[in-house]
């Protein structure tokens, strides 16, 4: 049983990637370092583009070229927010897997942080487990 | 002498900073290799070295941290960049262009674990780092351990008789480290931090391995001799030993749960690395015999105009555009991926390696006795050329890798994202 539906990871992340963009230094800095992102994700299916403009999903997502895809399932993706992921381990273990440079892989993991910061409120507010 | 590119595409960015590290390769690595390469290994260390000025050219330039995020300070290049430039220092000199990269292996692969406290205690002081004082190494090697402890798939790899020869026990919040790594560790007697392989649990040979950081300058650790060696002696090589050494838990950032496919990561950067630099290699010996080839006269005309040096020649200039195309594809595909596809960054070094060593000793058959004189060029970078087929793996060694992954891995499918 995936650790959350489509519907609720759809308006999850559309409000997570919105309040990271305006509300935190991610905005400025993914601006900044012109960089796209696009999550594939698997169980459940849903496909996440993001830049500084804010989130797209599913086609609209999916007719995009990102500077670095992640691909993972919807467990890690929850596991990766809440900062209990290593990320080598995930990355050697084929839990993740990226495409893009690698030095713009390693420069995505710190720009993520803030919304690693504000992660657990949404899990309350969505009732998913920490 | 200025070599075509076959790509057209190359932006301006790429073809300036092929530019710069070509001028860099010609006016500081070429005399200073030649120094070191006739000095003895300690005096190619001691103070008034010329080693050290040209450390400090190399960081004020920002030569040692390529492969380093921008974010973080580093270059921030590209995987077509991160080629063009390790071909054109390894033109210079390949033991240099080593030297200045793998001091920087233990800081990128802190970046990986995108620990904040590690990040600000490790990597930003080295990409902040202008005077060449802060050199990392990747000790990995071990007297009783070489080739063997890359090959995973063999079945020794994780037989309990795979005894290393550095051990990390954890005491508490502490590691305790004993043991000895080789003479093989490229920087090893003059880097300040080493990336170090430990065994952690024997039961399990290497697959019980482990991956720290290492500041050198901790109690317990010392230092052997500088290495002597018929080549790359431009590249410092020696021994460190730990008695009793203790770092924080933390350190350890890579543990025996994830060593085996990490390994794999780390030989495929490393691989790709090694490729680069073997199209360098085979550049300068092409370089060396063409130009030979159009002044010396034989048989009342210059040899160029022989039929077998022509076609000696051209054997030459097809290894260079052969091991570039290996070497910049596979950088492209395994730089941009995720983990890596291993197999390529084995094509790439095995094949590369071996066509440098090819290209080394028909540049000095063109040069006939001369080529075996100081007075040239050829018999250093042949030198060189021999070291590469054994570092970062013996060939035959990544060969069977190589084979192991395919029967485990192939038919490949292909990316879907």
């Amino acid at each position: 049983m995936p650790i959350f539906t489509k519907e609720v990871a759809t308006e999850l992340f559309g409000e997570l990637w919105m309040k990271m963009i305006n509300e935190t230094e991610f905005g400025p800095k993914l601006k900044e370092s012109n960089m796209t992102i696009l999550f594939v994700v698997d169980e459940p299916d849903i496909t996440m583009f993001v830049d500084a403009n804010g989130p797209l999903f599913d086609d609209e997502a999916k007719a995009k070229v990102p500077t670095v895809s992640m691909k993972m399932n919807g467990d890690t993706v929850h596991k990766f927010w809440l900062k209990q992921i290593f990320i080598p381990k995930a990355l050697a273990t084929r839990q993740i897997r990226a495409k893009g440079p690698v030095g713009k892989v390693l420069q995505l993991l710190p720009l993520l942080k803030p919304g690693q910061a504000l992660y657990p409120e949404y899990c309350k507010k969505f009732n998913l487990p920490i | 002498m200025r070599y075509f590119d076959i790509n057209l595409d190359l932006s301006e960015d790429d073809i300036a900073l092929r530019d710069a590290a070509r001028q860099f390769a010609e006016q500081e690595m070429r005399p200073v290799a030649r120094q070191l390469d006739q000095m003895s290994a300690e005096e190619g260390v001691a103070e008034d070295s010329p080693l050290w000025p040209f450390l400090k050219k190399a960081y004020s330039l920002g030569y040692h941290k390529i492969l380093l995020p921008e974010y973080y300070g580093g270059l921030g290049l590209s995987p077509l960049q991160t080629n063009i430039v390790f071909e054109e220092l390894a033109w210079g000199s390949f033991g240099l262009a080593l030297t200045v990269t793998v001091v920087c292996f233990p800081f990128y692969c802190i970046c990986m674990t995108n620990n904040d406290e590690m990040i600000e205690k490790f990597v930003k002081p080295f990409c902040d780092c202008t005077d060449g004082s802060i050199r990392g190494c990747w000790a990995i090697t071990e007297p009783e351990h070489g080739s063997d402890m890359l090959a995973v798939g063999e079945e020794c790899f994780d037989s309990p008789n795979m005894k290393g020869n550095v051990r990390a026990k954890l005491e508490g919040e502490q590691w305790v480290l004993n043991g000895q790594k080789s003479a093989w560790v490229s920087g090893g007697t003059i880097s300040t931090h080493a990336m170090l392989h430990v065994q952690i649990d024997p039961s399990k040979g290497f697959a019980g391995n482990g991956v720290c950081i290492l500041p050198l300058d901790l109690q317990g650790v010392s230092k052997g001799k500088p290495l002597e060696k018929i080549g790359q002696r431009d590249l410092n090589q020696g021994e460190i030993y730990f008695d009793d050494v203790r770092i924080p838990k933390d350190y350890m950032f890579v543990d025996p749960d994830f060593y085996v496919p990490l390994l794999d990561i780390i030989l495929a950067a490393a691989n790709l690395c090694m490729a680069s630099w073997s199209v360098g290699l085979s550049r300068a010996a092409f370089d060396e015999a063409l130009n030979y080839t159009k002044e010396r006269v034989q048989g009342g005309k210059p040899l160029i105009e022989h039929y077998t040096t022509k076609q000696r020649i051209f054997d030459m200039f097809a290894r260079v555009e052969t091991a570039r195309a290996i070497a910049r594809a596979a950088i492209n595909l395994n730089l941009n991926i995720s983990p890596p596809h291993v197999e390529y960054s084995l094509v790439a070094k095995t094949q590369c390696t071996e066509m440098a060593f090819k290209n080394t000793h028909d540049a000095i058959q063109i040069l006939g006795g001369n080529g075996l004189t100081k007075e040239y060029l050829t018999e250093k970078l042949f030198r060189d050329a021999r070291s590469t087929l054994i570092e970062d793996g013996n060939n035959e060694t990544l060969s069977r890798h190589g084979g192991h992954i395919l029967m485990e891995s192939y038919p490949r499918a292909p990316l879907d994202f």
